[in-house]
């Protein structure tokens, strides 16, 4: 049987996305074998992004200064959202390097399935940014899944009444890839979106 | 591809030792509950990860197992493949579909070996639910076309989504048109390509009967899509019952004889051999696309078959078609024994003698 505070450390572990039991009994079992000043370290680490980190209040992006780094940058163009479902695609855009404009996190997606609605997610933060003036265009960046393209298809109409120039990602080929291992959606999307060159 | 052998493992009443195929024909003789038909299902399963007989496919796992196995060695020319599923019911509920040992998707994986079957259980396409008819069309386009899988699946989840929508009682027209353009997109390419298919389908059908004079004529096959003209006063309607009233689910396939329904005019044993026409037609819209050998499964052939018709059908397939028939009595096998063949006498779920002719 295992000692009740070993227990309790497995049991709160295997709350972590992508940790199942033997995960979390093998990571239990590691901080047990660490010196103290390392399992104090983690537990401080843990418990000062739960009381440092916070929703930048333009954006909803993951923040210890209000507003957050890029919101707060002069450099970038504030005229620019590009609208994300969750914090964590800012970074793969930022990875880019190429985009300087600013961003909007909705928090979620719409899925009746999962009872999620337009108010549910913060369509209405990113109306009253457009409202405040100022914003020359919109890109939407949700996933070109069947909910993000809701949601895309949702912000557009919602956004038409400001006049603002609203863009959606572009579909298409994977680059490096081959014509003939695109599927129909795919290959439809890229020939739809197509450009001069 | 040609099936060279096949391995299941708690399928049905099969029993696990693998069994090997004849390129050409293979003649399965078994009294009745013997296991004929679950032979011939393993291969279907094996090809389409489905059942001819069932939509159920936890009845094709053997009473007290929760998950069953098939691998076959397919061969053409001289490359050599191997493919598995796996499916494993219960509490984790998995799929695993490798070809060569590596996994796959399900679009590749079925493009992997083409199989058609003839079934009594397929009559039900004639008599059965509007849902067996839109199931036959479905498999016939995605055997000319593997990708249509995808396009089912990306309808499925917005049907799904824009049901629990409705379903929630917080729909509201502004809600529900984001759900709606992706909605007509989705179901329009459906419905596009089920129109089409089912136009060669019918043209090809009408040419083999012709050919063969039989007497069975002036047989309709219509593709009927449900579409809104009024999609306002739909929606009215769909916020009442909470469920979407138009789209491929709701589509139809009509087989009519002058005006009436073809199942009340058309006596049993002609609706086997309008189903069996059917397949040949499926299996020719196929030929034209891919010069690839496909895989052709007669289960049961019995007395209520036209047997003098099946054996000139049989006669004119393509060389490289590998044939599967299954029959309780030898001598309604005679019409596939002109060619080179393979005897198989199944008893208890084991292939018990095989023998080469000529």
């Amino acid at each position: 049987m295992t000692a009740p505070p070993l227990a309790t450390l497995i049991n709160e572990l295997t709350k972590l996305p992508g940790v199942g039991a033997k995960s979390a009994s093998r990571i239990a079992y590691h901080i047990l074998k660490r010196t103290a000043g390392e399992a104090e370290a983690l537990a401080a680490a843990i418990l000062e992004v739960k009381s440092k980190i916070f929703r930048c209040s333009t954006c909803n992006n993951m923040t210890d200064v209000d507003p957050c780094a890029i919101c707060g940058d002069p450099r970038r163009d504030p005229a620019i959202i590009c609208v994300v479902e969750e914090a964590f695609n800012i970074a793969t855009i930022e990875q880019t390097r190429d985009f300087r404009g600013v961003f909007h996190v909705l928090l979620g997606a719409l899925s009746p399935l999962k009872g999620i609605g337009p108010q549910d997610i913060d369509v209405g933060g990113l109306l009253r940014r457009v409202q405040g003036g100022g914003v020359r265009e919109v890109i939407i960046a949700t996933n070109p899944n069947v909910e993000g393209e809701a949601t895309a298809l949702y912000l557009a109409q919602q956004l038409r009444p400001f006049g603002v120039r609203t863009t959606r990602l572009a579909f298409g080929l994977p680059v490096g890839g081959d014509l003939e291992y695109a599927d129909q959606v795919t290959m439809a999307k890229a020939l739809e979106g197509r450009r001069e060159i | 591809m040609i099936l060279t052998r096949i391995t299941a493992r708690n399928f049905r009443n099969l029993a696990d030792s693998p069994i090997d195929f004849h390129p050409a024909t293979n003649l399965v003789v078994g009294r009745n509950g013997q296991g004929k038909t679950n032979l011939l299902e393993a291969i279907y399963f094996l090809a389409t990860t489905k059942s001819f007989r069932t939509p159920r496919l936890a009845s094709v796992i053997r009473f007290g197992e929760s998950s069953v196995y098939i691998a076959g060695a397919l061969r053409r020319l001289e490359v050599e493949k191997t493919i598995s599923v796996g499916l494993e019911l219960g509490e984790q509920r998995r799929r695993v579909l490798l070809i060569n040992e590596e996994r796959v998707t399900l679009p590749t994986y079925v493009s992997a070996m083409s199989v058609f079957a003839f079934s009594s259980a397929r009559l039900e396409i004639i008599r059965g639910a509007p849902e067996e008819r839109r199931r036959f069309l479905d498999r016939g386009i995605a055997s000319v076309e593997p990708s249509y899988l995808d396009a089912l699946n990306r309808y499925a989840r917005i049907l799904k989504q824009r049901n629990a929508l409705l379903q929630s009682g917080s729909a509201t027209p502004a809600a529900l048109d984001p759900w709606d353009a992706e909605f007509t997109d989705a179901g329009g390419t459906i419905q596009k390509v089920r129109g089409a298919y089912t136009e060669l389908l019918a043209r090809k059908f009408d040419a083999i009967v012709a050919e063969h004079g039989y007497h069975l004529r002036g047989l309709r096959i219509d593709y009927r899509a449900s579409s809104a003209d009024d999609l306002r006063s739909l929606r009215r309607e769909e916020l009442r019952t909470r469920v979407s009233l138009s789209g491929p689910q709701r589509d139809n396939l009509d087989f009519t004889i002058d005006g009436r329904n073809a199942s009340e005019v058309v006596s049993a044993g002609e609706q086997k051999m309008v189903v069996l026409f059917l397949k040949f037609a499926k299996l020719e819209l196929f030929r034209e696309k891919f010069d690839e050998p496909a895989i052709f499964l007669l289960d049961d052939i019995d007395a209520e078959l036209d047997l003098e018709v099946l054996e000139k059908l049989l006669s004119r397939l393509p060389s490289k078609t590998q044939v599967f028939a299954t029959s309780a009595k030898e001598r309604f096998l005679a019409a596939l024994e002109a060619g080179a063949h393979r005897r198989l006498t199944i008893e208890n779920g084991r292939v018990a003698v095989t023998r080469d002719f000529p």
